[in-house]
């Protein structure tokens, strides 16, 4: 199971993601994990993460991945429930702190996904939505956002699950989108 | 009239093509009108415009009264309604950032908008994409 969690800032997406995690994981049973891409790069930063640890409770096993996902994915078990969180922190560092290039990231979470499915590891993967803004003028923002839509389609694409999150609360977009050759133009 | 809205990068134009492998497609140029999208298309296949915030970007800047920019716009988009054939326009979502600073950004963002509800008015089926997925909300 592979579901795509996604809203705003301060949206809920993160508390409803982990709700929607523990969920699968107490029907499946296995490990909990939570896969922190954020690097506790300042003061701020810091108090974020612990703020974000101390609110999901006891009970996670915490992998730090802030580029190698899929070395962290191999440290979890066959069947354990994963929650990444948040993809979009991960595009950045990915672009701007010694990943790679557009199609090697794009490449490492194709193959991060492949493996949860082989290895039927329950994934849920949070990010922001930041594309419904006014174009950003600088291109090298412009290339960031292009980036990031390429891994939220592609999660899209294979996810079982499409949420987004507005206020705490999901709206469904998979898999009762309307990607119906009755309904679409 | 159909529309396709979202975001940059939203998968508009991968599902305009699936669904409409034989439309022809137009991008509107600056300062064209919706004659020119239509020259010489028959109405046989569907009629594909896209370009419409960087043609109102253009026009933003050769109009400075807002009542004659929005007569501009309400002009194409009657148009390519009255366009033979099924005319199906790419518009952007661009509304859910902060609020610019820059009195031209908010200027675009504003009529972006008031295009986009006007385009929807005048169409019979609307689809927002979101990272490749669809929702019909006409």
């Amino acid at each position: 199971m592979i579901a795509f969690v996604s809203g705003g800032a301060r949206s809920g997406k993160s508390r409803y993601a982990e709700a929607l995690l523990c969920r699968w994981q107490s029907e499946r049973g296995g490990r909990r994990w939570y896969l922190a891409t954020a690097r506790a790069s300042d003061a701020e930063m810091a108090a974020r993460i612990a703020r974000h640890r101390r609110e999901r409770g006891a009970g996670w096993h915490t992998l730090e991945a802030p580029l190698a996902l899929d070395a962290a994915l191999a440290e979890v078990g066959d069947g354990d429930s994963v929650l990444l969180d948040c993809l979009t922190l991960w595009a950045s560092q990915w672009r701007y702190g010694g990943g790679g290039s557009d199609a090697a990231g794009e490449a490492l979470l194709a193959e991060c996904l492949a493996a949860a499915r082989a290895r039927e590891i329950a994934l849920v993967v949070v990010s922001n939505d930041l594309n419904e803004e006014l174009p950003p003028e600088d291109a090298e923002t412009r290339r960031f956002v292009a980036f990031l839509q390429r891994l939220h389609r592609r999660l899209a694409r294979e996810a079982d699950r499409v949420v987004e999150v507005v206020a705490g609360l999901p709206i469904d977009w998979k898999p009762s989108d309307d990607r119906d050759p009755e309904t679409t133009p | 009239m159909l529309c396709v809205i979202g975001g940059t990068c939203s998968g508009r134009r991968a599902l305009v093509a699936e669904r409409f492998p034989l439309a022809r497609w137009h991008r509107l140029a600056a300062g064209e009108g919706a004659a020119a999208s239509r020259d010489g298309h028959q109405g046989k296949e569907a009629l594909v415009v896209d370009g419409i915030a960087d043609w109102l970007a253009a026009a933003l800047a050769e109009t400075p009264d807002d009542e004659v920019l929005r007569e501009t716009w309400l002009e194409l988009l009657d148009g390519l309604a009255a366009a033979p054939g099924e005319a199906v326009l790419i518009l952007d979502e661009m509304g859910r950032g902060i609020v610019p600073l820059d009195p031209a950004a908010r200027r675009l963002r504003d009529h972006n908008g008031w295009l986009a509800q006007a385009a929807v008015a005048r169409s019979q089926a609307v689809w927002y994409l979101r990272h490749g997925l669809c929702k019909r909300l006409k």
